[in-house]
């Protein structure tokens, strides 16, 4: 099995097709390429998250082996491959952020169950996700260089709005119109909610 | 009843990105357990984080990353069957509270003032935001108040209203440090809010001043 070359030349499906692969028969060769592409980018958000290298290493291999051991609940048709491993990689962190206070006591399935809050899971409420990735991708590109920024910016932790305003050297308020028009924006691209 | 009042945009993104604390985040989801449309608006974040992550530069792993994680692929697993705690039940007679948040321990109501009466959530993790429960009885009009933080009420059963509008179950009100007055609960019945109060709460008036010693909110 050979890696879809390059984030932007591959659909995302590409890398859907290797969880599943993974799912059906444990295919390590598409493990290899998931982990050769992915993992790097984990360590990156969990880098500008702020947690440590050697951290931001761990959690990246902690989140591919999750994605091993949970391919058999990977629903292309809820969430695209980057959205289900970027879950994944976010409820880890959150999960090592806590271990790290004193009293942190939660397991990592507490922390899935925190964003599991739809007890009446029905077609009709959930945003159709066939190709949602190249849309949401799309649409990002649609939106104004600050704008993206400001998005960008929300995923990483602690980067409250008045931190982003600090970085970007623009005023609170300014942060605030952007990602409002940000997420107008994108909701109407994606006709969401239309 | 249709839910009128929804967290901001930058809440449910920060939601979705997993920065809010765990106090905030048990008073998002409150909302969320009640609302498709914040629901679908978290889902779309998840999405966008799916972006955010696939456009990032990638780090190089340390060199003998893949090796490690490959000799473990074939360790048994232990999470496939997430054990759901039985909880305490101390919340099994409250309605509109997420799966998750049930399973939380909480501590007896305790009366904080005419008409008003309070109970802790216990958190399984840190926080710099405390939850509780607070019902009120019929046409209660709450002390004034002010906050030296931020403070998310989500409705889970009857209904109140101040200047900014009429609040019912699922809606869901951000305070923060500006005055409340004239919050007055509705005439039908017991009004149970969930509120996640960052900082320190302050009342205002003689009474406030009297018990606030004593509630130690």
């Amino acid at each position: 099995m050979t890696a879809p070359d390059g984030q932007s030349a591959a659909d995302s499906g590409d890398w859907a097709r290797l969880i599943e692969a993974i799912a059906l028969h444990q295919d390590r060769a598409a493990f290899a390429a998931l982990f050769e592409h992915f993992a790097p980018l984990v360590k990156t958000l969990m880098r500008r998250s702020g947690v440590a290298e050697s951290s931001a290493d761990e959690l990246a291999q902690e989140t591919l082996l999750l994605v091993w051991r949970k391919a058999a609940l990977f629903d292309p048709s809820i969430a695209g491959a980057a959205a289900w491993i970027f879950t994944i990689a976010r409820n880890l962190r959150i999960d090592a952020h806590r271990r790290g206070q004193r009293g942190g006591v939660t397991e990592i399935s507490g922390i899935d169950a925190e964003f599991h809050v739809d007890e009446s899971p029905g077609p009709e409420t959930r945003v159709a996700a066939a190709q949602a990735e190249n849309r949401v991708r799309s649409a990002l590109a649609a939106l104004s260089e600050e704008q993206r920024r400001v998005m960008e910016l929300s995923f990483y932790e602690e980067k409250a709005h008045g931190e982003i305003a600090r970085i970007l050297r623009i005023p609170l308020g300014t942060v605030k119109s952007r990602s409002r028009l940000a997420m107008n924006k994108l909701r109407n691209l994606l006709g969401e909610f239309s | 009843m249709s839910i009128q009042h929804h967290p901001l945009d930058e809440l449910l993104t920060a939601f979705a990105a997993g920065t809010l604390d765990l106090g905030q985040h048990v008073a998002v989801a409150t909302h969320l357990t009640q609302c498709a449309r914040c629901r679908d608006a978290t889902q779309l974040m998840e999405h966008v984080g799916g972006a955010v992550l696939a456009s990032l530069p990638p780090t190089p792993m340390s060199g003998d990353a893949l090796t490690r994680v490959q000799a473990r692929l074939r360790e048994p697993i232990a999470y496939e069957t997430p054990r759901e705690e039985p909880g305490s039940g101390a919340l099994d007679d409250i309605p509109g509270l997420p799966a998750f948040v049930r399973r939380y321990s909480a501590a007896p109501w305790k009366w904080i003032a005419p008409g008003v009466r309070l109970r802790p959530i216990q958190l399984p993790a840190v926080s710099g935001t405390r939850v509780f429960l607070l019902k009120s009885r019929p046409n209660t009009r709450m002390l004034e108040h002010t906050h030296t933080g931020m403070e998310m009420t989500c409705v889970l059963t009857g209904c109140f209203s101040h200047e900014a509008g009429h609040y019912g179950p699922g809606d869901f009100d951000l305070g923060d440090d500006s005055m409340r007055h004239n919050v007055m609960v509705g005439p039908a019945e017991d009004c149970i809010c969930l509120v996640a109060m960052h900082g320190a709460l302050r009342m205002a008036g003689f009474i406030g001043h009297l018990i606030q010693p004593f509630v130690r909110l």
